[in-house]
């Protein structure tokens, strides 16, 4: 009895008890949510393109914000530097096209998955081998991003809302709707949701499709910039930001393969909920540690009745 | 004349084969020192300044001496990226011809442990590993001198305590740590201590994919009011429970981590916001000391370093100048008992068993005051040379504490319960009869 009052009624009593730090936790929770987000609408996007499940998007975080910061301590501006890279992560675009994709066209899924197993540990080679593995600041001051934080006082406690979060929140949601305009109004993103829908029809109306792997992967690479200056400002530059990547799959498990919106409101959803479960419930009667299995747990039950995720697509097979 | 020529084609196969093969293999007047180091991966930030410690003092003893006594150290890395599995792969790749093993993380040390007794090969775990690999009659060929993380939770504790463990009565410790091994080695004894002194203990885990984003920890923290938070960090979990500490304001001065917790490369993300934060740590960068100038002489500047710009004078690095001349003294201590240069794991062994490092041999190496000097024999593996508190004050670690030691009265029980533990799960477990209490 008493562990379901701990289960069903004391979590509950806490929250109305705390009201400030419930909103703390589910601030915290919007702002994981949207990193996550991120990560994963780099998986969606080259997905929905060519089919590839892109195991190299945690390491090109990881590349786009050393580039970034590399770039800088080498001298450059770090205003000048962010465009750089960005000029850095085109090239690569066009390097997996030529030197990777291109050779592989018409090859099962699971041979360019590989593929993209060896880009990742070839930009973990290269990327030591010219930025080194040491943990690198993030230049969040020299690019103005403003630090600190605002308090508010509701309830009687306080909520602490930090400069560097908010901005991470608005830039995702700039980034989110320009991507969106990008993919509805203009006729490259109309290319790349056709070859989504068909390759073989968008084939033969002349849709180039190594133009579009490399659009594709330059937007995968911009997202990268902005998840890795995001993710490198809370704890810096370093190798481990690959393993955030990990965090993405429950999410498009969750939101389906295909779905940038599926993308969004999956991993807000699961950052605000892992993060609920964890100060509610896990913290208090599981000892804490949550947070690495609950996205997963629950991206099964809501697979359990929707298989296709929430916002992915039924796929109906003539047999 | 087809076999002639075959048989000529396969000679020369196997003769270019032997020339290519590694020099360890072939030298007989060498030394092969295998380490089994991560210079990538997750933990790449945090092992890489350890690895160019330890390198760089075996380049010197190579470049300056020679090597020891004559006999050249044949150094060799195998990467591990800090993972268990290929630690092992990298443990049997190189266990042939190695006097010594590294294995460079508890999880791996933990695997390599049962394997000693058979393999004969002595392994060296300064200052990490299974706390009760102290007890030498258990544990007849591991090693992890300094002081153990056993010995750094008690330092730590009467340091907040201000040497009154009763004070504690009442208060709440979090301990943050990654889930992993490592971060769990002190819970065992934290736990003793509350139970006996009336503390609560409040173990905060850290998975590896968590390392980056702590916010969950850190709203713990905040809603418990930890009176003090001890961290068992590692890798990119340092920064990162740094720059939350920072964000959820938590006092800096009742922010405590173990000696790996306390690397420059972790705070200087953090900067000056994350000054007073302290750790307790068994070395010190001491920058004039006379070894530090040989290393830059010899090495540094002849090229020979991977050392990165300004890190010299880092904690983790000079640490691994410290973590190589154990290696080396207990090489030259069996190389003096045994009158043979080219000695054996088992002659290593016994140099390891009978460390010296007093202040008197420290001031003839060069490194006063850059370790705490230390003594291990047949039962006690560690030395228990205890440690010190180091500071972070927006730029550096400096030290602030008197010599510190740990309660042995306390640990060494738990230590002895802990091994015999140990042993009857792997039973049979050869104990090492010589060894006198």
């Amino acid at each position: 009895m008493d562990l379901l009052g701990r289960i069903f009624v004391k979590p509950f009593q806490d929250m109305a008890a705390a009201p400030d730090f419930l909103i703390q936790v589910v601030w915290e929770g919007l702002v994981s949510g949207t990193l996550y987000a991120l990560i994963a609408l780099g998986f969606v996007l080259i997905y929905k393109s060519s089919r590839i499940f892109n195991f190299a998007q945690g390491i090109m975080v990881v590349f786009a914000a050393l580039t970034l910061v590399g770039l800088h301590q080498m001298g450059v501006p770090a205003l000048l530097a962010l465009p750089m890279t960005l000029v850095v992560m085109f090239f690569l675009a066009v390097a997996i096209e030529r030197l990777v994709l291109r050779p592989l066209v018409n090859q099962p899924d699971i041979i360019l998955f590989m593929a993209t197993i060896g880009i990742t540990l070839f930009l973990i080679g290269f990327g030591e081998t010219i930025f080194g593995g040491e943990t690198k600041r993030m230049i969040t001051r020299e690019l103005y991003i403003p630090a600190g934080s605002t308090i508010f006082e509701p309830f009687g406690g306080f909520v602490a809302i930090e400069h560097l979060d908010l901005t991470a929140l608005v830039a995702a949601i700039l980034l989110v709707t320009s991507l969106l305009v990008f993919l509805n109004k203009t006729r490259i993103g109309r290319a790349i949701r056709a070859l989504g829908d068909d390759h073989q029809a968008a084939l033969s109306v002349g849709i180039s499709l190594s133009m579009i792997w490399v659009v594709v992967w330059f937007i995968a690479g911009i997202i990268a910039l902005v998840t890795g200056i995001a993710w490198g400002a809370r704890a810096g530059v370093s190798f481990a930001l690959e393993i955030i990547a990990l965090k993405a799959l429950p999410v498009l498990l969750l939101g389906g393969l295909e779905s940038v919106a599926g993308a969004i409101i999956g991993g807000l959803a699961i950052g605000v909920l892992e993060k609920l479960f964890e100060i509610y419930w896990g913290q208090p009667l599981m000892g804490g540690g949550t947070e690495t299995w609950f996205a997963f747990v629950f991206a099964l039950i809501v697979l359990l009745f929707r298989p296709q995720g929430l916002f992915g697509e039924r796929i109906i097979e003539r047999v | 004349m087809k076999r002639l020529m075959k048989a000529a084609v396969a000679t020369t196969a196997i003769l270019a084969a032997a020339a290519f093969t590694a020099p360890h293999l072939l030298a007989q007047d060498s030394l092969y020192v295998p380490n089994l180091s991560y210079r990538t991966g997750p933990f790449a930030a945090t092992g890489t300044p350890l690895m160019n410690g330890q390198k760089d003092y075996m380049t010197l003893l190579n470049e300056r001496d020679g090597g020891i006594n004559g006999v050249r150290i044949d150094y060799d890395e195998c990467e591990t990226g800090y993972n268990t599995e290929r630690g092992m792969e990298c443990y049997e790749a190189t266990r042939a011809n190695a006097v010594v093993t590294q294995p460079w993380s508890t999880g791996i040390t933990l695997q390599v442990l049962p394997r000693t007794n058979v393999d004969q090969i002595p392994v060296l775990a300064p200052g990490y590993g299974f706390s009760p690999m102290a007890d030498g009659r258990t544990f007849k060929w591991a090693f992890n001198p300094p002081s153990s993380y056993w010995d750094g939770a008690s330092m730590l504790l009467n340091f907040v305590a201000d040497g009154d463990l009763s004070s504690l009565e009442g208060k709440k410790i979090a301990l943050l740590h990654l889930d992993a091994p490592y971060g769990r080695e002190p819970i065992p004894l934290l736990e003793d201590y509350a139970r006996e002194y009336g503390f609560t203990l409040l173990p905060i885990p850290v998975a590896v994919t968590e390392m980056q984003n702590q916010s969950a920890q850190w709203l713990q923290i905040r809603r418990e009011s930890p009176d003090f938070v001890f961290m068992w960090g590692w890798g990119a979990m340092n920064a990162g429970a740094i720059t939350e500490a920072v964000r959820t304001r938590y006092p800096m001065d009742q922010f405590f981590g173990i000696w790996w917790s306390g690397h420059d490369g972790d705070l200087a993300q953090a900067g000056e916001a994350a000054s007073g934060y302290r750790a307790v740590s068994w070395n010190v960068p001491v920058p004039d000391a006379p070894i530090m100038g040989e290393i830059r002489e010899h090495v540094i500047d002849a090229g020979l370093s991977s050392i990165g710009e300004n890190e010299i004078d880092w904690v983790f690095y000079q640490r691994g100048i410290t973590m190589s001349m154990m290696l080396a003294e207990a090489i030259r201590t069996a190389q003096e008992e045994f009158d043979e240069t080219v000695v054996s794991p088992e002659q290593v062994r016994w140099g390891l068993e009978n460390l010296d490092i007093s202040e008197e041999r420290l001031e003839e190496l060069g490194m006063s005051g850059m370790i705490v000097p230390f003594q291990t024999s047949c039962a006690n593996h560690t030395g228990h040379g205890g440690g010190w508190i180091i500071e972070w004050n927006g730029e550096r670690f400096e030290r602030v504490s008197d010599h510190l030691q740990a309660d042995r009265d306390r640990i060494t029980p738990l230590e002895e319960a802990e091994a015999a533990k140990y042993a009857e799960a792997n039973a049979p477990w050869p104990m090492n009869d010589e060894c006198e209490l």
